[in-house]
């Protein structure tokens, strides 16, 4: 799923600071699962801030709506009728809904709440890692399905640098060598000869480097 | 009028009209008779009419099915003993004196201080047996068994207690950490925590008048004359059977052995000499907390088999009229706030809180009473409930942990649901603790009074389900503690089926000859097993295997595939007894499976019973072999008794035989220890060794021999032996995959874990699931027998309900909110929510425990605990905080 | 067991800490509490288990967001006890009266003073 953390309560303060009436809104996907940004952490930044003007003798009204998902239409319709009651959003949802939200809502701020990290999976409560850098063409199948775009820190294609030790990388010790990974699946997978095969120069253009990407499928279109 | 305060030790005074402790049953005031001077004020100024001042002694007649005798023990009084400095010096405690030292509720309210001076202790010394292996001053020959174990914790919580450093010494002959896990807590003390622990018998203890400190001499075992100086010195006082027990016995015409414990078969550990009566606790022997609540289940079944064809013929049952359906209704709240004759009258205006009540939002009608707990006050509500058409009701009184189950059944007794029920506390929370400031506890008392209201004005009915229960248990095991727990069962009237993997019944006892009392083992598993086979309501499966487990409590169901044919067969049930036992561990050291001298204590047993002791002439012990080690730090428990059980045999048959047992502690515990005693009279030779220097075995050709020091000589002796027996410990079975499939929590060495160590030893977490025998922890054939008989009992108590209602307070999953994220699966600490078909959280009423972790945690706040929903709290926090804002 | 501690502590019952939620003790602080305190079982006694862990994490969570807008951090705090230690329960419930009193009043009750003056 997508991975995002809380930003800090400083920044979200500065940004909003000249808001009167703003809507909070959650998202009950990928940020409710990894605890960033579900109809809880909407109510309490809402608990917070409110808190934090009246402290400082403002007077706001600050709302919380939490919706399935910010990133199909049909569900951020359903906030339409109550948008201009609002001097703006914040949206506690991934980047991708912080910007569906301001582009239907284009005389409204949207403000992010928080910081979209990657694709990523849940190690276990409260550990989530990076897995998947979107490249567009995915070579899994080739390295005992472990990913070198997103797992090795120079994005290597044919083995490990000279860098490698010990199984981690030279950039910290704390990470480990996506090729010496690599290496130890395609052994207890058998296939060890495969990884003699040289890769080819990867295709960029599929990547973010290509330009903004988007997907088109005719075959499901209405 | 006062007096010494005999709870405390002696070490504060109090009252003559006094509640003995904070814990008691009833908790209710009583007159001491030797304090009282006879005024009869206290009757004359109780409102709640309560005293009967010309109270006596009444005699009355009872008619019983069975007696169960648990009269427990006293501690042993060293008063007799001179030469510890006991009541020459008051910084010389008893370990009794000293745990009142140590209790919050204590007389120095939990500081611990010296009663000489009251000054904090720097350096304690505890001095262990006192009164127990003692024949020589007292008559106390045994081992109490709980004195290693609980000087080490009072040594521990000293030190918690204590600002600065504390300085605790044990001199000790043996430290007896024989119980589940206790060797773990032994370690913790002296490897983490800095309690030293000194091999020695102290000979004098002698109080020094200038400091309040007391000097204790003693001899190293070098032989060196040592003394230390302590701030304090706490006598580790024995268990020992009361006078009136033993007269009470000799009324009841019990037969007690020569310490006065109740003279029980090893294979009847509960039962008495005389038919009918049965014993439990330290009565029956010398016992820590967790046994002795095993074995008072165990008698509690010992006394239902007898009572078994009575079941049900003298309960009464209540009759609850039908609910009615308020859920369409506007909250019509009644608030009854109680006087509790002065305790909340005498600070709280009471007449201005009813006053105000009356004001809040949904409130029909107040009262006010002075006893709302006593039983016409009750008629009375009930009345106005009707009257007034209530359909919430609020009482402003004590605590909630007093009274409000039978607050909840005056309801019911209407007709309301008995979750419409709030009360407020204002007398533990309020008037009582603030009695010097009586306006501030009215104000105080009309906030709760708001709070209370507003919470009542969200409480809606909720329905506790009823579930139907499985009369039959399934028992996982089939040695010892597993035909008896399905004997216990069936001798009650419940149905067992016993799974066994093996082809035959008796597990591990059919390796064991006899027990160190001489009581055959053998033909003990053999009439066992006839019973198991013979008897109408149990079903026995050997040769099967478990592979398959669902359901909750009252409503199993267990795949199993039986015998060499392996047919699949589902068994339902509402219990599961697990007693799956335990095994010798076979041995990697001292040249174990290479040489045919060298042989664990087990074979060795079986070896006497077959070929006798006659050609043995020189046999060597080794103890702890397996156990207290890094691999498996526990103790297990039976190996000293084994050994020297093999001794005494050896000895029997051959006395000019050496027998050597080499060793870290004996820890041959309650009366166990004259087993002990009688090694040493017969001239087993015991020599201490320790894991830094273990015994060297080479085996050769005229005999394996053994390497080791001496500790009081200083030197090493060679002895070339026969035999060289090894004191291997237990190993739990494997039940990883057994574990799995049930959902069982085990414990780092295997054994299952109980849901509570002290207070649910027979117990898992999983409610309707049981554990009994060396599946539990290593012990002794009879401890588990006693155990089988305790779990079979909690099984009975559990099956024979015919049906059983879940609380309602339990989490609900709202599947539209849902983000199917796991984070109440992961937090849950019973494992209950799970994704369901539908790919949403579910969790089921039957298993959930209503702690509302999971609603605290759940990021999508999709889940609500009954009862406690948020609304539900947070309008309580609204109207506390009324108008402050 | 009579012992004394100020008025101004007032008791909402919970099943176990763990059902204490994070917007509980913020609206409370909201609403013009000056401090919070959670209290449970001691840590590894929980009679759920892990529920007064979780409790723990929260209080944590709140403290450090209410140092961050200005309430102040310390009006929160999580006390571990058992049930038989009244003594102990009166003793934090005087120390936490004390902290709180010597760090002020909730400041929203002194911004809505000067806003409304």
């Amino acid at each position: 799923m997508i991975v995002a953390d809380k930003k800090p309560i400083e920044e979200i303060i500065e940004t909003t600071r000249n808001f009167k009436r703003l809507l909070i809104l959650g998202c009950n996907e990928c940020v409710t699962v990894c605890e960033a940004g579900g109809k809880k952490e909407v109510g309490i930044l809402a608990s917070a801030l409110r808190m934090n003007a009246l402290n400082q003798g403002r007077e706001v009204k600050i709302d919380e709506i939490t919706l399935e998902r910010q990133c199909d239409h049909e569900y951020l319709e359903e906030i339409r009728n109550v948008v201009d009651q609002y001097d703006g959003i914040l949206s506690i949802a991934c980047g991708v809904g912080v910007q569906f939200t301001a582009e239907k809502y284009q005389a409204t701020p949207v403000l992010p709440g928080v910081n979209t990290k990657f694709m990523g999976a849940t190690e276990k409560r409260g550990l989530w890692v990076e897995r998947c850098q979107g490249c567009g063409q995915c070579i899994l199948a080739t390295t005992g399905g472990i990913c070198p775009v997103s797992r090795c820190a120079k994005r290597l294609f044919n083995g490990p640098c000279g860098g490698s030790s010990n199984g981690k990388c030279e950039i910290s010790k704390e990470v480990d060598c996506a090729w010496q990974l690599i290496i130890d699946r395609m052994k207890a997978l058998g296939t060890l000869e495969d990884y003699e095969k040289l890769s080819p120069i990867k295709d960029w253009s599929t990547d973010r480097a290509g330009g903004p990407r988007k997907v088109v499928r005719e075959d499901v279109q209405l | 009028m006062t007096a010494v305060n005999p709870y405390n030790k002696n070490l504060d005074d109090r009252r003559a009209t006094f509640i003995e402790y904070p814990q008691a049953v009833p908790l209710a005031f009583a007159i001491d008779p030797k304090v009282c001077i006879g005024c009869g004020l206290c009757e004359n100024i109780c409102l709640a009419k309560a005293v009967r001042y010309a109270d006596r002694i009444k005699e009355s007649a009872l008619r019983v099915g069975a007696v169960i005798l648990s009269s427990g023990s006293e501690g042993y009084d060293p008063s007799g003993l001179d030469y510890f400095g006991y009541g020459r010096s008051p910084n010389v405690v008893t370990s009794e004196e000293f745990e009142r030292i140590l209790s919050a509720s204590g007389p120095y309210r939990g500081h611990v201080m010296r009663p000489l001076d009251r000054e904090e202790p720097r350096r304690i010394a505890w001095i262990q047996c006192v009164g127990s292996r003692d024949t020589n001053r007292c008559g106390n020959g045994y081992c109490s068994s709980v004195c290693c174990m609980y000087a080490i914790k009072e040594a521990m919580i000293a030190k918690e207690h204590i600002h600065g450093d504390l300085d605790c010494t044990i001199f000790n002959m043996d430290i007896r950490t024989f119980g589940k896990d206790y060797e773990k807590y032994y370690l913790r003390a002296r490897d983490k925590e800095g309690v030293q622990f000194v091999k020695a018998r102290i000979h004098t203890v002698d109080p020094i008048a200038e400091t309040g400190d007391l000097a204790v001499r003693y001899v190293d075992e070098s032989g060196a004359i040592r003394e230390e100086i302590f701030s304090m010195v706490v006598l580790s006082v024995g268990l020992q059977i009361p006078r009136a027990s033993v007269a009470l016995a000799g009324q009841l015409g019990i037969e007690l052995n020569k310490y006065n414990f109740v003279a029980t078969d090893p294979f009847l550990p509960v039962t008495t000499s005389r038919p009918g009566i049965y014993t439990c606790g330290v009565f029956q022997g010398p016992k820590d907390i967790p046994s002795s609540i095993t074995e008072a289940s165990a008698a509690a079944c010992a006394a239902g088999r007898d009572l078994a064809a009575a079941r049900g013929t003298e309960t009464r049952s209540i009759e609850i009229p039908d609910e009615i359906d308020v859920s369409g209704e506007t909250p019509r709240i009644g608030v009854f706030v109680c006087n509790c004759g002065i305790n909340i009258g005498g600070i709280v205006k009471v007449q201005e809180v009813q006053d105000y009540a009356a004001t809040l939002p949904n409130v029909v009608y107040t009262d006010q009473n002075l006893f709302t707990c006593s039983q016409d006050t009750q008629d009375k509500i009930k009345d106005k409930i009707k009257a007034h058409r209530l359909n919430r009701v609020v009482v402003a009184a004590c605590t909630p942990k007093t009274h409000e189950p039978m607050f909840q059944e005056t309801l019911q007794a209407c007709g309301i649901n008995k979750y419409l029920f709030e009360m407020a506390n204002i007398r533990n929370q309020n008037s009582w603790i603030h009695s010097k400031d009586p306006a501030g506890a009215t104000r105080k008392a009309k906030d709760l009074v708001r709070a209370a209201v507003a919470r009542a004005g969200t409480l809606h009915p909720l329905e506790e389900k009823k579930i139907s229960v499985i009369p039959r248990a399934l028992v996982v095991g089939g040695g010892v503690a597993g035909m008896n727990a399905a004997l216990g069962l069936a001798n009650q009237g419940f149905e067992a089926v016993l799974v066994e993997k093996e082809e035959k019944l008796g597990g591990l006892a059919n390796r064991l000859t006899h027990t160190i009392e001489g009581a055959d083992v053998g033909a003990y598993v053999d009439d066992l097993i006839r019973k198991v086979n013979d008897h109408p309501k149990i079903q026995v499966q050997t040769q099967s295997l478990i592979v398959g487990f669902t359901g909750f409590k009252g409503n199993f169901s267990t795949e199993v595939l039986v015998g060499p044919g392996m047919y699949e067969r589902k068994i339902a049930h509402g219990a599961v007894v697990l007693a799956t036992g335990a095994r010798e561990y076979q041995p990697k050291e001292y040249g174990y499976g290479e040489d045919p001298r060298v042989v664990t204590q087990l074979e060795l047993g079986a070896r006497l019973a077959e070929k006798g002791a006659g050609d043995l002439n020189e046999v060597v012990m080794i103890q702890c072999v397996g156990s207290r080690n890094e691999e498996n730090p526990n103790c297990s428990r039976i190996c000293c008794q084994s050994a020297i059980k093999n001794a005494l045999h050896i000895k029997a048959e051959n006395p000019d035989a050496n027998v050597y047992v080499l060793y870290r502690d004996i820890r041959t515990y309650g009366l166990l220890e004259d087993y002990y005693t009688e090694a040493r009279a017969k001239g087993v030779l015991f020599f201490r060794y320790s894991p830094e220097r273990p015994p060297e075995v080479v085996a050769g050709e005229a005999g394996v021999a053994v390497t080791f020091e001496d500790p009081i000589l200083g030197r090493r002796l060679q002895v070339s032996a026969d035999l060289l027996a090894l004191s291997a410990g237990m190993v739990a079975e494997d039940t990883e995959e057994l574990g799995s499939i049930m959902k069982l929590a085990r414990n780092a060495e295997g054994y299952f874990m109980e849901a509570h160590v002290k207070l649910r030893p027979v117990e898992m977490a999983t409610e309707g699931v049981f554990v009994c025998g060396t599946a539990h922890s290593p012990k002794l054939l009879s401890e588990t027998i006693a155990q089988a008989y305790a779990a079979a009992s909690r099984a009975t108590t559990f099956l024979s309900q015919s049906e059983m209602t879940l609380s309602a307070v339990v989490a609900q999953v709202d599947a539209d909110k849902c983000a199917s994220c796991l984070v109440c699966v992961r937090s849950c600490p019973y494992g209950v929510p799970r994704i369901n078909a539908e790919g949403v959280s579910e969790i089921d009423p039957a298993l959930c425990h209503g702690c509302g972790i999971c609603a605290g945690e759940c990021p999508a706040k999709a889940i609500e605990l009954n009862w406690y929903e948020d609304d539900q709290l947070l309008c309580k926090v609204e109207a506390l905080l009324e108008g402050v804002l | 067991m009579r012992l004394n501690y100020p008025t101004n502590v007032k008791i909402i019952r919970v099943p176990c800490t763990g059902k204490v939620d994070t917007i509980h003790i913020l609206r409370a602080f909201e609403k013009g509490a000056d401090g919070v305190c959670v209290i449970g079982c001691m840590e590894g006694d929980c009679h759920y288990n892990s529920g007064n862990f979780r409790a723990r994490k929260r209080v944590e969570q709140v403290s450090h967001l209410l140092e961050q807008i200005g309430i102040g951090g310390e009006r929160v705090k999580m006390f571990n006890l058992s049930s038989g230690e009244g003594p102990r329960f009166a003793q934090y419930a005087v120390e936490m009266t004390e902290r709180v009193t010597a760090l002020g009043p909730n400041p929203i009750k002194l911004a809505r003073k000067r806003a409304a003056a």
